[in-house]
């Protein structure tokens, strides 16, 4: 998924892309709050992960002002600071989860997958279309117990359409959620992913249909 | 009343004891003075009391002398010797004598010298007469057509004299006696009801200890007595002081800590990139922490010289400082890091001028150390960091100046506080202590530090205080 990183310290910020995109997901990043507002509104992050200690404009007034606009992207905080007060102003501000620095790797990402899973209405790990089944905690998917090895692009576009499952999932969507801004987008990316998906479910999986100058959709059931 | 003894194995003695010594030596030094002066006293008014008395039946002896006939005749009054008849012991004797001859009395009564006696004036003295003390009041007449002094005298034995003195002597040392005793027994109770504020005044601290968390508000101690108020407002004093202490060194302890939360963040997550990545990913996980590694330590060191500038320098004496040879030296200290910064170092000065200042070497060394550093740090390549030395008539300063892309002018004044990094997403990883650890050594050194007003980039002047020349 497409997640937004609002970290001021560039090298933390550098590690938790690393880690996201180890992971499977787009990530971008951005500095200040003042940039962070510019862009949120425009990509379709499925998480913003916000530093609470930001130069100008504070993590607090940040997710304040998205709150106010109606975005209702999750968001988890991070801060370097211990007090309880902090933790519930960054909740009550409209934050759905809140991690303090320094974290385990480990229970960033599961929190960023719990949030992921949420947004999408449905908090089983396990989705499951017809005969495939995705564990979105471990990445790993298999059609009828036959494991496929799925590259990491490939298992985000996949995720990203079955999660959707029988609805059209349009191109640009499906770009916004797989690629970060930074990541140069060819004309046909979206396609070449699809094309190889579409081998590797066949020919038991459920199949991936082009809806023509509109995206794609994946069988339901 | 145990729990007001002030008793300490070697020190001062204990205030029950000075109390005593205080007020029971001067108190029985008086009750000496006091006995003996009422001694005195009542001796003297016993004699003049019972000299009265006999100068009373002196006088009514005296009045009944008369001349009859050319004969001195008399008549001995009753009433005389009942004056003195209260005396149930003391034995009366009397005596009239014309010239040497005896007219009435105890003829071996010692008779005085007519010629040291004046004429109708009673004199009293004391004598031996059968072998017991006497007292004689003893009066010359001189009557008409006698040509020989009439003597009459009156006498009587001391023991009613005695007696009484005895007795108003004792009522004076019982008296004396009490009035000690009971100041002696007083002082206890009065010392433990008087040291009681002072009790309260230690519960009131005692509570304190036992507090888990340390409390440095005021004492609650009700109404001190006036003695009490100068020691409790010390204490007082003392405690907002150790607040005031405590609370920079948690404020410090908690900014340090989180100083060092996201550096750590970071050596965790590219700790687990590299435990799961591949070849490349760990080598790049390897960078990122050998640069946190950095971070983490620069983070450590300036804490410490921040910690070192705010103690040093307190008692130490100013010493005289050759600016020029300390600039020099963190000059080639830092040469390397700009080097690989691209970033020229330049030292400017009078070449012929002493640049001497009154201040701590090590201190100078970390405010420039640090100034350069920041000079280096927020600057581009092919910049230049100059550090110019100047002497305007007894003061010198050093003016650090860099062309980089400067301080907006509103965040200047944050940028001396602790942890307050001014610099935007590109910027280096800084601690955000330098500026704070310089404006703490200047503070030390009685010096300041602020922004110079330059087009380009950053100017930091260190004005030192004006040397007595």
């Amino acid at each position: 998924m497409r997640i937004l990183v609002i970290e001021d310290d560039a090298a933390l910020a550098r590690s938790i892309a690393a880690l996201l995109r180890a992971g499977g997901n787009a990530v971008d990043h951005v500095a200040t709050g003042e940039d962070a507002l510019a862009v949120v509104a425009g990509e379709p992050y499925a998480l913003v992960i916000l530093d609470v200690g930001l130069p100008g404009i504070d993590g607090f007034t940040v997710l304040e002002t998205l709150r106010r606009r109606g975005e209702r992207v999750p968001v988890l905080m991070l801060t370097a600071r211990d007090a309880l007060d902090d933790r519930v102003r960054g909740l009550d501000l409209g934050a759905d989860d809140y991690l303090r620095k320094p974290f385990e790797p480990e229970e960033l990402e599961a929190r960023v997958r719990a949030l992921g899973r949420r947004r999408g209405g449905d908090p089983l790990p396990m989705l499951s279309v017809g005969t495939l089944t995705i564990n979105r905690s471990t990445g790993d998917a298999d059609i009828a117990g036959r494991a496929l090895d799925l590259r990491r692009r490939e298992r985000a576009v996949l995720e990203a359409l079955a999660t959707r499952a029988g609805r059209v999932v349009p191109r640009e969507l499906l770009i916004g959620e797989v690629f970060g801004f930074d990541e140069p987008v060819g004309g046909n990316a979206i396609e070449v992913h699809v094309t190889r998906l579409r081998t590797k479910l066949a020919p038991d999986g459920p199949g991936i249909r082009t809806v023509r100058g509109v995206g794609y959709m994946l069988d339901a059931g | 009343m145990p729990a007001e003894t002030v008793i300490t194995d070697r020190g001062a003695p204990a205030l029950r004891t000075r109390l005593l010594v205080a007020v029971l030596g001067p108190l029985l030094a008086a009750a000496i003075l006091i006995g003996v002066v009422g001694a005195a006293l009542i001796a003297d008014v016993v004699r003049r009391t019972n000299d009265r008395v006999l100068a009373g039946a002196l006088g009514a002896i005296a009045e009944t002398v008369q001349v009859e006939r050319g004969e001195v005749t008399l008549d001995l009054p009753a009433a005389a010797f009942g004056m003195l008849e209260n005396t149930e012991r003391d034995n009366v004797y009397y005596r009239v004598a014309v010239g040497g001859d005896l007219l009435t009395g105890y003829a071996d009564l010692p008779a005085p010298d007519p010629a040291t006696l004046a004429v109708d004036v009673p004199r009293y003295r004391f004598a031996r007469y059968r072998d017991q003390p006497i007292r004689i009041a003893e009066v010359r007449r001189s009557l008409p057509r006698i040509d020989k002094p009439v003597i009459v005298q009156i006498a009587e034995t001391l023991d009613n004299r005695g007696a009484l003195t005895r007795r108003l002597m004792l009522a004076l040392l019982i008296g004396e006696c009490v009035l000690v005793g009971a100041a002696a027994l007083l002082l206890r109770p009065a010392l433990g009801w008087s040291l009681r504020p002072l009790s309260r005044l230690r519960g009131a601290v005692e509570a304190r200890d036992k507090r888990a968390r340390p409390d440095f508000s005021s004492l609650d101690t009700g109404p001190l007595p006036s003695e009490l108020r100068p020691l409790a407002g010390a204490f007082d004093r003392l405690l907002a002081q150790l607040d005031t202490a405590t609370v920079g060194v948690r404020r410090f302890t908690a900014d340090a800590s989180h100083q060092m939360r996201t550096p750590l963040s970071v050596l965790k997550v590219q700790v687990a990139l590299a435990r799961r990545g591949s070849e490349a990913e760990r080598r790049d996980a390897l960078d990122e922490i050998a640069d946190v590694a950095v971070r983490l330590e620069r983070l450590v060191t300036q804490l410490l010289a921040l910690a070192r500038a705010e103690e040093a320098g307190v008692s130490a004496p100013l010493e005289a400082v050759d600016l020029r040879e300390v600039a020099a030296a963190v000059i080639a200290r830092q040469i390397n890091q700009a080097i690989r910064a691209g970033v020229d170092l330049i030292l400017e000065g009078d070449a012929e001028t002493r640049y001497t200042v009154a201040g701590h070497r090590t201190l100078i060394f970390e405010i420039l150390s640090n100034l350069i550093d920041n000079g280096i740090r927020y600057n581009r390549r092919g910049g230049t960091v100059s550090v110019a030395l100047q002497a305007e008539d007894a003061r010198i300063a050093v003016v650090v100046a860099d062309d980089g892309p400067g301080i907006i002018a509103a965040y200047r004044e944050k940028a001396f506080d602790r942890f307050v990094r001014l610099g935007s997403a590109n910027s280096p990883e800084g601690s955000g202590l330098g500026l704070a650890i310089v404006r703490s050594a200047a503070t030390r050194l009685n010096a300041t530090v602020g922004f110079v007003d330059v087009d380009r980039g950053t100017a930091i002047i260190l004005r030192f205080a004006p040397t007595p020349s």
